[in-house]
């Protein structure tokens, strides 16, 4: 939308506050016209049934009430006013709406170095359909778990504490990852990755052999002779207990540590784990300038990555430069959408560890080498 | 690097409050549900609460707040002014609230305040989209269906709801002290 066409709505919206009709009638008109010029789709919006029912019932309410008091006349004058004004501030909510994306607010915010302000609107935009879908499916629980409806209601501060627990569990772990890897890294989108390359996607609950799969995947690659690249991370044990994560070049088998289990209070980030440079540099150095033709191996691309931030631009430099064979990317099963979204790879070959039921490595070779 | 987690929180809370107003408040709102101003208000405070008590930062609630405002514009509910209004009243309400008390005397406060200003923000929002003719009318046909003045009508409903504001504040302060155990923050 252009400035004289902003200006002209943002002008209609301040004359529908006018008392005088044959003011908010105009503006009306202008709203309209800037809303059919910018954005015809606009309209649709506005126009639910919801909506106009809302504006109906207001203009019919203020009608009634200033009839009541002042005469029939003076009230179909009120009613009117209330009616074009809802017209005119409906149709600049839906223009606006439509124009104005997360991008845009960070651009702007970030131009008057009001980078927070960016950062908690982006990620508010991003976190809303999560939490509408969490919200949905807590209540949900609650609901069959009380055994109906009012049960549920009466347990209200249950189901609250869940809800806001969760929420805040994702607020620590989004402090983490913006700390970690900078303020857009939450609310920017990825644009599509196109790779020609053979893409198998490895996904499935914590514990269920993601990680050893992979090992066993770069070990039989290499006994075919195929090359490798990228990383995986091994959980570092102690006690039987899983104490922190390393990093392991898939290429070369160097490995460092990247992150480690400390006391609660103690970690960095409010996390409970103390973070290592020196595995986070391996994962870059492991991820740039894969050999041609190799298998780029990537355990594991989270969230912040999704959204461009973390690894995503080291793993668009390697697929953007190098004519590769594979790709196989690990991912929580959360995320499987989201990943298929952003790498543009035609046909994605997906295994969950829950759900396969032959052997996991096979399906992947076959992928992979099939006809090659 | 400067600790994220108020942000971080500000905007989680903000989008929660602003999920469930998109949500639950669009459905009970169609529904004409009787009382709804009240119960998304107390919805509103029990997020703000738990926010401030888990993040005791000043402003991290208007932040908060301004996130909710943000979002509903964007879910289209930047037609209605009123819930705009409301957000933006009880934000001020319980950051002012916990500026001058604190514990669950501040939420209490906070909730007085928020919610007592309910029936206030309903004649606000009358007289925005209807003008003073509309507002002062709904007032006495109030008034009038009543039997008494409309400045009584409208005390009582501010005191209806500043007292439900009071339990709901210090309700909402013990909620926010079970999350925090669940959260094992020890606070």
């Amino acid at each position: 939308m252009n400035r004289l066409l902003a200006l002209l709505l943002v002008a209609a919206a301040g004359a529908s506050f006018s008392s005088r009709i044959e003011v908010v009638a105009a503006a009306a008109v202008v709203a309209c016209a800037v809303a059919w010029i910018a954005d015809r789709d606009s309209f649709r919006r506005v126009l639910r049934v919801g909506l106009v029912l809302g504006a109906v019932f207001a203009a019919a309410a203020a009608t009634a009430a200033v009839a009541w008091a002042s005469g029939l006349d003076r009230g179909l004058m009120i009613g009117g006013t209330v009616l074009l004004r809802l017209v005119v501030l409906g149709t600049a909510a839906a223009v606006v709406t439509r124009s104005v994306d997360a991008e845009t607010i960070m651009s702007l915010t970030s131009r008057y170095g009001m980078e927070r302000l960016g950062l908690v609107f982006g990620l508010a935009l991003n976190a809303l359909p999560h939490l509408s879908e969490t919200a949905s499916t807590v209540w949900d629980a609650h609901r069959i778990r009380s055994g109906g409806r009012w049960a549920a209601l009466r347990r209200f501060p249950a189901l609250a504490e869940v809800l806001l627990a969760h929420t805040s569990r994702v607020a620590d772990q989004a402090a983490a990852a913006a700390a970690l890897r900078g303020h857009t890294a939450l609310s920017r989108a990825v644009e599509p990755l196109v790779t020609g390359a053979r893409t198998v996607v490895i996904t499935g609950p914590t514990g269920s052999g993601k990680t050893p799969l992979v090992n066993s995947l770069v070990e039989e690659l290499g006994r075919r002779d195929i090359p490798v690249a990228g990383f995986f991370q091994p959980a570092i044990i102690e006690n039987r207990e899983k104490i922190g994560f390393r990093v392991q070049d898939a290429a070369t088998g160097e490995i460092r540590d990247l992150a480690r289990r400390v006391a609660r209070g103690d970690g960095a980030f409010g996390t409970s784990f103390e973070f290592f440079d020196e595995g986070f540099d391996l994962g870059r150095r492991a991820l740039a300038d894969p050999a041609s033709g190799s298998v780029l191996v990537i355990d594991e691309l989270g969230p912040v990555e999704l959204r461009g931030g973390g690894h995503w631009q080291a793993v668009e430099r390697a697929l953007n430069t190098t004519d590769l064979a594979g790709l196989v990317v690990v991912v929580r099963r959360t995320l499987v959408p989201a990943l298929v979204e952003a790498l543009d790879a035609g046909d994605v070959v997906v295994v969950d560890l829950e759900s396969v039921d032959i052997d996991p490595l096979s399906v992947i070779i076959d992928a992979l080498v099939a006809d090659s | 690097m400067k600790d994220l987690r108020p942000w971080t929180h500000a905007a989680l809370y903000g989008a929660l409050w602003g999920a469930l107003e998109a949500t639950m408040g669009t459905a009970i709102h169609l529904g004409r549900v009787p009382f709804r101003g009240e119960i998304m208000g107390l919805i509103g405070l029990v997020c703000l609460v738990c926010l401030r008590r888990l993040q005791p930062r000043v402003g991290v609630v208007l932040v908060a707040g301004l996130t909710a405002i943000f979002l509903k514009i964007f879910t289209l509910g930047g037609l209605y002014p009123g819930p705009l209004v409301g957000i933006a009243i009880q934000t001020v309400a319980v950051e002012f609230g916990f500026l001058v008390a604190s514990g669950p005397w501040a939420a209490a406060l906070g909730g007085i305040i928020a919610l007592g200003t309910n029936p206030v923000q309903r004649v606000m929002t009358a007289w925005i989209v209807g003008g003073t003719e509309a507002a002062t009318a709904v007032l006495r046909a109030i008034g009038e269906l009543g039997g008494v003045e409309a400045k009584w009508v409208l005390a009582g409903f501010v005191g209806l709801a500043a007292s439900i504001g009071a339990v709901g504040g210090v309700s909402a302060w013990r909620l926010a002290g079970r999350v925090a155990r669940r959260l094992g923050a020890g606070r």
